[in-house]
């Protein structure tokens, strides 16, 4: 490990538009944070894929994005263990990069929703929920037209969030998922709009918290392990 | 009453502008270096009409095109029975 | 083949101060120049009387803090809405948004007034797409259902924007030997004579043949972020929005404010649609593409920058010292006019009008609608700066690290109808009211006429304009900018006059009141009296200051939206609607507070 510090880098793709609020709330919680563009290199302990409309979402949500030249470097990442959030529009690229398996469609009522809902934590043991209490019940935002989950490989699925009710036609009421290693998520609802109550909830806070201080943890764990080898 | 088949393609019409088209021509050209041209985003109704002929199915469907499933102000269709 | 319009109205005066007969180029130019939208005939002589701060560039300018300054304007896309209704509100968004930009400004929202004879889909949809696409929040707006805008519905759009004061940016050239780059997406056939055709009723073929013009949100997103990083990069020494009238409205406003003149290459321009003559491409009211001043030296990184985020970019135009405005296609002259002739357009006489005693008004009601589901297919949280969201009134932003502002867009067509004067009036004054509800101080206005014809009723335009005058003027709040739609009118018929006002204020605290449970009031009066306006303003002033939360609407009866928004958050809101006048001086009051004005106990929420 080069870096002592938890390091988060925010990729801008053409066409985003939460890439700020995302590097708000990781500066909020205490994380070095950038924006990297589509041609440059990850280097970092926790990558978000933020919310908007990358490439006007013109063709197939998140289709252009995921095929640009940093996906490459965002499968390797994933490969050597580093973390990733998708937000939205950033969930929607890592299901057309099949790093999350799934597909995002049209929601059942055809139009675009804004409200905050009540989500369901239902797995505590990923990097970014060891914070929630599992089955608590807490309030983040939604914003999108086409986020009505489809369960395609039961096997690689594992729910995350589920929303509490029906809110657009998603299949189990699922909002978002990770991979089986964990170290991937996806999930709708955007937690960097609950970082403050004068905005929103606080919930989301506890995201991206948990992510921080499981990379701390990491690095302190690490960090022994070389000392003990060197007979410190 | 027979069942007649059609799919009903949806373009913009040659006057009006297409970016999401055009947007996608240039990712095309450009990233997947294919000589793409004239890239038209439309989209494809297909549908089947219960008529007495083909003739009245055919009145049937224009008539769903100009009342409801095209606007007519900014695209035109083209009817395919199949 | 383009057809050419040659009833243009102001030929004789143009031939005159040419001292010859015009070319078929500069009667194109003029047309779109002298037209209503561009050249504000019949309505710059009223709006020169109007008290005003900030005012004369791409939009409206008030400082907010020590270090930054919000830009704020409103405009009108009613007759393309009328026609095309989808992308006539798409492009309105993004047309009042690159104003905002222009100043070098940040967008950080958008309302939108909308006067529908019903929830016209098209146009909710336009605005979704658009606004949601480019990241703005959309945080609120006023819907007015009523029959007398089936064939004339009314969509005007405000943005509102935040910049730091070192990066404010002069609408206008600044010397000879500067150059003016064009950047953003391809240039078509797009609205051609659409200024001229927003200067006409919508009567008729004339209507449909021309160019829709479709909105590119992408690309408009795009061009907020590589014009933001040439302000960053202190490369834009001024900078103007392509509308209505394109590369020539531009180029020649951003010079002749400065006596100045412009030599324009037109085949720089990249075009989408090839054999565009020259003349079109003159015009032409292509989307998504901004004009930016700059010396010689920095124009490569500008170009740079526009191209990097896969936008079109090249220098368009040289600043010269002659005032002469000469566009060049390939080295041949397409028009050489003096750049001031073309924005001095012909000046209607504007009419005095001496107000006469408010009139009993009768109730002309709008439909009530819960407008959840209107706003719930905005983004009104992106940014993470909205402190109220829609439906509890008044929106309230804040700029991170700094103090709030308020955001009220608001109008009284239904008084228009009886008494231009004092529905004008009416309605600044209620504007008032509702920001101080909110606990915010009113810094200055933003104001869009939308009236039938001038030219067969210019009583009611002179009325209007006469009220907001009277009104600024006693409440002291100035008028910061403006638009102006004339001519909605279908068949003859025309549409009330609705004067439509964006109010800005600012906040302090942040702690802005919230409704809660208990008892709620009726306070003020039913009926209005001028004297007691600013008694009433100190009381919502206090009250609001104390924490109490203060609901000032035109018409309570129409409160759908806010008892739908409180049983989201698990209250419920049992009111017995105060009965008053159209014109009245009440405002309703959640929880018991001392006050002066009569008091009256209408309902609770528990």
């Amino acid at each position: 490990m080069t870096r002592s510090f938890p390091k988060a880098q925010v990729v801008v793709y053409p066409g985003s538009n939460c890439d700020r609020d995302a590097l708000w709330a990781l500066k909020y919680v205490g994380f070095d944070a950038e924006f990297i563009g589509i041609h440059d290199h990850i280097d970092a302990d926790l990558v978000i894929l933020p919310g908007g409309f990358s490439y006007g979402d013109y063709l197939r949500v998140g289709a252009v994005a995921a095929r640009e030249p940093i996906a490459s470097e965002i499968k390797d990442f994933v490969n050597r263990g580093g973390l990733v959030i998708g937000i939205c529009n950033g969930f929607q690229i890592l299901i057309e990069m099949r790093l999350l398996s799934g597909a995002l469609l049209q929601n059942s009522t055809g139009k675009f929703i804004c409200k905050v809902v009540e989500l369901e934590v239902s797995d505590i043991t990923t990097p970014f929920t060891n914070y929630f209490i599992k089955g608590e019940r807490i309030l983040l935002p939604i914003a999108h037209g086409f986020g009505r989950y489809v369960k395609t490989d039961e096997l690689k699925t594992n729910v995350v969030f589920r929303y509490t009710e029906d809110v657009n036609g998603s299949d189990e009421f699922i909002a978002g998922v990770s991979n089986n290693d964990k170290n991937v998520i996806g999930l709708m609802p955007h937690p960097e709009r609950s970082i403050e109550r004068l905005i929103c909830s606080d919930d989301g806070l506890r995201v991206f918290l948990s992510a921080f201080n499981y990379i701390k943890l990491k690095k302190t764990q690490e960090d022994q392990k070389a000392n003990a080898k060197v007979g410190v | 009453m027979p069942k007649y088949q059609f799919v009903i393609d949806i373009q913009y019409k040659s006057n009006v502008r297409d970016p999401r088209g055009e947007m996608i021509k240039r990712v095309l050209n450009d990233e997947y270096r294919i000589p793409a041209s004239n890239l038209r985003l439309g989209k494809s109704i297909h549908l089947e009409i219960d008529a007495e002929s083909m003739e009245e199915a055919l009145k049937l469907v224009d008539k769903a095109c100009e009342k409801l499933l095209v606007n007519t102000v900014t695209e035109t269709y083209e009817v395919r029975k199949i | 083949m383009q057809r050419l319009v040659y009833n243009m109205k102001y030929i004789d005066i143009l031939e005159r101060k040419l001292g010859r007969k015009a070319t078929k180029a500069e009667i194109e130019a003029f047309t779109v120049m002298w037209s209503e939208h561009c050249g504000y005939s019949h309505t710059k002589g009223y709006i020169r009387q109007l008290p005003r701060v900030g005012f004369g560039g791409n939009a409206g300018i008030v400082p907010l803090d020590d270090y930054h300054f919000i830009a704020f304007k409103v405009e009108s896309h009613n007759h393309p809405s009328a026609v095309e209704p989808f992308n006539g509100a798409a492009t309105g968004v993004g047309g009042i948004i690159r104003d905002i930009l222009a100043m070098g400004a940040r967008p950080t929202a958008v309302l939108d007034s909308l006067h529908m004879d019903k929830i016209t889909e098209g146009i909710i949809d336009g605005i979704s797409d658009y606004g949601n696409s480019i990241g703005v929040p959309t945080v609120g707006g006023e819907l007015r259902i009523s029959n007398y805008y089936k064939y004339n519905p009314l969509v005007n759009v405000m943005a509102v924007g935040i910049g730091k004061n070192e990066h404010l940016i002069p609408s206008m050239a600044k010397r000879a030997g500067q150059v003016i780059v064009i950047f953003g997406g391809a240039t078509g056939r797009d609205g051609i004579h659409g200024a001229s055709f927003a200067s006409e009723d919508l009567t008729g073929e004339k209507a449909t043949k021309l160019s829709i013009q479709v909105g590119d949100p992408f690309a408009e997103k795009m061009l907020i972020e590589a014009f933001l990083e040439m302000v960053e990069e202190g490369l834009v020494e001024g900078a103007q929005d392509l509308g209505a009238g394109g590369v020539l409205s531009a180029t020649s406003e951003l010079v002749a404010k400065a006596d100045l003149g412009a030599v324009v290459h037109l085949e720089r321009i990249a075009l989408r649609e090839p054999d565009m003559n020259p003349v079109e491409i003159l015009i032409s009211e292509s989307q998504e593409r901004m004009a930016v001043v700059t010396s010689p030296e920095k124009a490569d990184r500008v170009i740079e920058i526009a191209r990097k985020h896969l936008l079109f970019a090249d220098i368009a135009a040289e600043v010269t010292k002659t005032g002469q405005y000469v566009a060049k296609y390939n080295g041949k002259t397409v028009i050489d006019v003096p750049a001031k002739l073309l924005e001095e357009s012909p000046e209607e006489s504007i009419y005095d009008y001496t107000p006469s005693e408010m009139p009993k008004f009768s109730w002309i009601k709008f439909k009530d609608i819960d407008a959840h589901e209107v706003f719930e297919r905005y983004d009104y949280m992106v940014g993470t700066d909205t402190v109220v969201k829609p439906g509890y009134g008044p929106a309230v932003m804040r700029v991170k690290g700094s103090c709030g502002y308020s955001l009220v867009i608001h109008s009284r067509a239904d008084l228009g109808f009886q008494d231009p004067y004092w529905a004008a009036y009416i309605t600044l004054l209620e504007s008032v009211r509702k920001t101080l509800a909110v606990g915010a101080r009113p810094l200055a206005i933003t104001d869009g006429i939308n009236y039938a014809d001038p030219d067969v009723e210019p009583e009611g335009l002179a009325a209007q304009m006469m009220g907001l005058k009277n009104a600024c003027e006693f409440s002291n709040v100035p008028v910061a900018s403006g638009n102006a739609s004339l001519y909605n009118t279908y068949k003859g018929k025309g549409i009330p006059p609705t004067l439509v006002i964006g109010m800005i204020g600012k906040l302090e605290d942040l702690n802005v009141p919230r409704p809660k449970k208990g008892p709620v009031y009726a306070l003020g009066f039913k009926d209005f009296e001028l004297e007691r306006e600013k008694i009433l303003w100190n009381e919502i002033e206090r009250i609001a200051k104390s924490g109490h939360f203060v609901v000032s609407m035109h018409d309570f009866s129409t409160m759908s939206t806010l008892k739908s928004e409180l049983q989201n958050v698990g209250l419920e809101m049992k009111l017995k609607i105060p009965k008053c006048e159209p014109a009245h001086q009440l405002v309703v009051v959640f929880g018991d507070v001392e006050t002066k004005l009569p008091k009256e106990l209408i309902g609770y929420v528990r």
